[in-house]
C-alpha cells in the first residue's frame, strides 16, 4: 500500500445521489433504500475512495468509468478487497437472462482494451449468470488480467459454482449457497458447519459467524479452495464501520466512511469474511472484502 | 412510535413511561456502571425542554408516568424543579425516582421528595449483604444506607421497587435479595442482566454466562412469586427462564438523552429469532455475550411459532417529542418515483413501496379489503402492451391478490393511470444507461471520460 494510506487522502469530488439512481445489492437484486436519499452520496464513492487510499494510477479511474459508461450507471457491482494492509479489486457482471449485450464479457473486455488486456475469454455458449475479474493498482498500466471466474447458477436452490478460467484453461473455484439468516438458520448451521478448514469443536461458531453481521438481509456461505467464507448481504453503514474497524481496514477508509456516515445511511451493504483456522485453534481471517455498484 | 419500535435494539420503548436524565453525577461508583465514561461527558436535560415536554404530554397524554433518573440523580438540586413541575403539570399519574437510595437514608430528605410529588422510588440493590453490596458501589456504608431509606419510605404513602444488576459478582445472591427487599415493603423487583456499553469486550469480566448466573436467578424468582412480589427480567432469553417467562419485559421508558447514548446502546441477536414463538418480546442475546460466550446455539431452546415471523422494523426512529404528523411525512426511499402517485385518495388505494429495479419502477399498491396489486412502469416502448403510455412509460399492472369488488380495482387504476399521465414530464427515466454513453474512440485510444 501507497504512503497515502497513512496520509489524509486528497479529496476529489463526491458523487451524489440522483432521482434516477438505483441501488442494488451485490448480486444485482433490488433494494429499497433505508433512508431519503436526496443530498447523499453514491456507493460508487467507496470506490473512488479505495482508489485514492491505495493511490492508484488515474489509468484505473479511466478504465473504470469506461466500465461504468460500457455496462451502465448501476450494473457493475465492485468489490474492494483486503488482506494484511493490502487493498485491491474485483468487478462483477451479472446478466442471468443474457439479454444485455453490454455486460458480456467481450464486450466489458473490449472497453477496457485500452488499458490492459485479459489472458483468456469467456465463450458466450458457457452458461454463466456473472463474470468477475480482479483489478491491482498497476492493472490500468497495460496490465494483464490473467483470470476470469466464471459463476454458474444451481438449479433452484440460490447459489452456484464458480470456475478460474485463465490461460491454462478451466478449473473449479468455489461453491456458494445463498441463505436468508433468520428463516434459513438451520441450513445456514449446516453450511458452516460442513467445514475441512474449521474445527468447531475447537472453534466456537461465533468466532466465524459475527453477531454484529447476522442482521442483514442475506447470508452467503460459500467453500473454497483454502478457506471457508460467509458474505453478509444488505448491511447499514453502522454495520459496515464495525466491519471496517473489526478487520483493520485502512485509517484513511474508515475516517472517510465514518466523515461521511450521515451520507451513506440510505445505502445497504454487502460484506464477506474468508476465513481458515490455524494449528493452534485460533481462527484466521484470510481476506475480506466490501461491495457496492459503481 | 409503533408497536414494531418494540422489537428495535436501539430504542425498545415502555410507550407509557418517560425518563428524564437530569444530570450525571453519582456518589457510588457501581464496578458495572455503565455510563462511566459518560459521567464525564453527558450532560442532563435542560429544564426548557423537559417542561416543553410535559406540556405536550398534557395534550397528548402520551405518557402515564415519568421517571427522573440520573447518574444519582438525587445529587442534583434542580431534581425538585423537575418533580414540581412533572406533578403540577397535571399530565403524569405518577412520578417515579430512579435512585441508589443512599439520600434517602435523611428522613427529611425523603420527606422533600414525597412532598415534592414522587410516588414511586425504584432504588439499586445489588447484594443481599452490606459486604457484598459495598464491594459492588465501591462505596462502604451505602448499603445500610440504602436499607435505612427503604425504612424511611415505608412512613409515607409510596410504592418501593427494587433493580438488581445481574452479574458474575452477585449471582449467588439473588435469593438473599429477595428476602431483605421483602423485609423492605418492596412490591415489585427488577433484575437487569448486565449490558456492557463501554467495556464490550468485557475486560472487567462481568458478564454472567447463562449455565452460571440462571439457576440462582430462577430461585429468586421463585421467592419472589412466594412472597407475592411482582418480578420483572431484562436482557435474558424467555426461552432460560422456564415458568418466569412472563416476567421478561424488555421494554423501556421512552429516554430523552444525548443521542450519543444510543450510539453505544448494546445491539442483540437469537440464531433462533425466525423460528420461536418469544422472539418479538425476546431480545436474545447481546453481541458482547456471543463475542464472549458463543451463539448458546445448544443451549437455548427456541419455542415454534405458531404465527408468522416478520424482520425486525429497522427505519427511521422517532423521537420522544417527534408528533404523529412529523413521523407520517417521513419520507421513504424513492421520493423522486413516490411523488408521481402523490395524493392518492385513501379509499381509492395507497402506496406500501416503490422499488426500482434494472428496467421498472414497482409500486405496491393495497386497495379494499386486504387486495393488493403492483402497478409497473417500464420504459416507453410503442411495441410492448400496456395500459397506459406517458412520456417516459409504459404502464401495466400485475401480482394481483386478494378479493375486490372490480369497480374499486378500476377506480384505484383510474386514480394512478391519471397522475402518472400528469406527472410524468420526461424527468424521470429507466434508461439504464442515461448521463453516460459510451464515447467513440479507435481500437486501443485512450478516450477522455467525463
Amino acid at each position: 500500500m501507497s504512503e497515502a494510506a497513512t496520509q489524509s487522502v486528497v479529496a476529489r469530488p463526491l458523487v451524489p445521489t440522483t432521482e434516477e439512481d438505483r441501488y442494488f445489492d451485490y448480486c444485482l437484486q433490488p433494494y429499497d433504500p433505508v433512508r431519503d436519499p436526496r443530498g447523499k452520496l453514491r456507493s460508487e464513492c467507496l470506490l473512488w475512495n479505495s482508489l485514492d487510499v491505495v493511490g492508484a494510477p488515474p489509468s484505473l479511474d479511466a478504465a473504470l468509468r469506461s466500465v461504468q459508461a460500457t455496462a451502465g450507471r448501476d450494473m457493475t457491482v465492485f468489490g474492494i478487497k483486503h488482506h494484511a494492509g493490502r487493498l485491491w479489486w474485483e468487478l462483477y457482471f451479472y446478466d442471468r437472462l443474457k439479454e444485455d449485450s453490454a455486460v458480456q464479457a467481450d464486450s466489458i473486455i473490449e472497453s477496457v482494451s485500452p488499458w490492459f488486456s485479459f489472458a483468456a475469454q469467456p465463450r458466450e455458449t458457457v452458461p454463466y449468470f456473472m463474470f468477475s475479474f480482479d483489478l491491482f493498482p498497476d492493472t490500468a498500466e497495460g496490465g494483464e488480467v490473467d483470470v476470469v471466474n466464471l459463476y454458474l447458477p444451481y438449479y433452484e436452490v440460490q447459489g452456484g459454482r464458480s470456475y478460474k478460467l485463465s490461460a491454462a484453461g478451466l478449473e473449479m473455484d468455489n461453491v456458494y449457497r445463498f441463505l436468508h439468516p433468520k428463516t434459513e438458520v438451520r441450513e445456514m448451521l449446516h453450511e458452516i458447519h460442513q467445514s475441512v478448514f474449521v474445527d468447531f469443536s475447537r472453534v466456537s461458531l461465533s468466532q466465524v459467524l459475527l453477531p454484529e453481521l447476522i442482521d442483514c438481509n442475506r447470508v452467503c456461505v460459500a467453500k473454497k479452495r483454502f478457506a471457508d467464507a460467509i458474505y453478509y448481504s444488505g448491511i447499514d453503514v453502522g454495520q459496515l464501520l464495525y466491519f471496517f474497524r473489526k478487520f483493520e481496514y485502512p485509517e484513511a477508509i474508515q475516517s472517510f466512511v465514518m466523515e461521511h456516515r450521515s451520507e451513506f445511511e440510505h445505502l445497504r451493504f454487502d460484506v464477506g469474511i474468508d476465513y481458515s483456522m490455524r494449528p493452534d485453534g485460533s481462527v484466521e481471517m484470510v481476506k475480506s472484502g466490501y461491495y457496492g455498484t459503481i | 412510535m409503533n408497536d414494531s419500535a418494540l422489537r428495535d435494539q436501539v430504542h425498545p420503548t415502555r410507550f407509557r413511561d418517560l425518563a428524564v436524565t437530569v444530570d450525571f453525577h453519582c456518589n457510588s461508583a457501581c464496578t458495572f456502571c455503565i455510563v462511566q465514561e459518560g459521567m464525564n461527558n453527558y450532560r442532563g436535560v435542560p429544564f426548557e425542554r423537559f417542561a416543553a415536554i410535559a406540556d405536550e404530554n398534557l395534550r397528548s397524554h402520551k405518557y402515564d408516568r415519568v421517571i427522573f433518573t440520573g447518574g444519582e440523580v438525587t445529587l442534583e438540586e434542580s431534581l425538585f424543579q423537575f418533580v414540581t413541575y412533572a406533578r403540577n403539570s397535571g399530565g403524569f399519574r405518577h412520578v417515579r425516582l430512579q435512585t441508589n437510595g443512599r439520600k434517602l437514608a435523611d428522613p427529611a430528605f425523603t420527606r422533600r421528595l414525597v412532598d415534592a410529588g414522587i410516588d414511586e422510588f425504584f432504588v439499586s440493590i445489588h447484594g443481599d449483604t452490606a459486604e457484598l453490596h459495598d464491594q459492588i458501589t465501591q462505596r462502604p456504608g451505602s448499603f445500610d444506607e440504602l436499607v435505612r431509606g427503604l425504612e424511611n419510605l415505608s412512613a409515607h404513602p409510596v410504592r418501593r421497587m427494587t433493580n438488581t444488576v445481574v452479574h458474575r459478582t452477585n449471582v449467588k445472591a439473588f435469593e438473599g435479595i429477595v428476602e431483605v427487599a421483602q423485609s423492605h415493603g418492596v412490591i415489585e423487583m427488577e433484575f437487569w442482566n448486565y449490558l456492557p456499553m463501554e467495556d464490550h469486550d468485557d475486560e472487567a469480566n462481568l458478564i454472567a454466562p447463562l449455565t452460571n448466573g440462571l439457576p440462582s436467578l430462577l430461585g429468586a424468582l421463585d421467592r419472589c412469586a412466594e412472597f407475592g412480589i411482582r418480578s420483572v427480567t431484562k436482557y435474558v432469553p424467555q426461552c432460560m427462564l422456564g415458568a418466569h417467562g412472563d416476567t421478561l419485559d424488555n421494554s423501556q421508558p421512552d429516554t430523552i438523552i444525548v443521542e450519543t447514548f444510543w450510539d453505544e446502546f448494546p445491539r442483540f441477536a437469537c440464531l433462533y429469532e425466525a423460528e420461536c414463538e418469544h422472539s418479538e418480546e425476546c431480545l436474545g442475546l447481546s453481541h458482547d455475550y456471543v463475542r464472549k460466550f458463543g451463539w448458546e446455539e445448544t443451549t437455548l431452546t427456541p419455542v415454534p411459532r405458531t404465527r408468522p415471523w416478520t424482520p425486525r422494523d429497522v427505519g427511521v426512529q422517532g423521537r420522544p417529542d417527534e408528533s404523529p404528523a412529523e413521523t407520517a411525512q417521513a419520507p421513504g426511499g424513492h421520493p423522486a418515483w413516490e411523488a408521481l402517485l402523490e395524493g392518492l385518495p385513501g379509499d381509492a388505494g395507497r402506496m406500501i413501496r416503490v422499488q426500482l429495479s434494472r428496467n421498472e419502477a414497482r409500486f405496491s399498491l393495497e386497495f379494499g379489503e386486504g387486495a393488493s396489486l403492483d402497478l409497473v412502469l417500464a420504459s416507453r416502448d410503442e411495441d410492448a402492451p400496456a395500459l397506459l403510455r406517458t412520456t417516459s412509460f409504459n404502464v401495466f399492472y400485475s401480482q394481483v391478490n386478494g378479493s375486490y369488488e372490480p369497480p374499486h380495482l378500476e377506480r384505484l387504476l383510474r386514480e394512478v393511470c391519471d397522475r402518472i399521465e400528469a406527472r410524468d414530464d420526461g424527468s424521470l427515466s429507466l434508461d439504464s444507461r442515461k448521463g453516460l454513453v459510451q464515447l467513440k474512440r479507435e481500437r486501443n485510444e485512450r478516450p477522455q471520460v467525463v
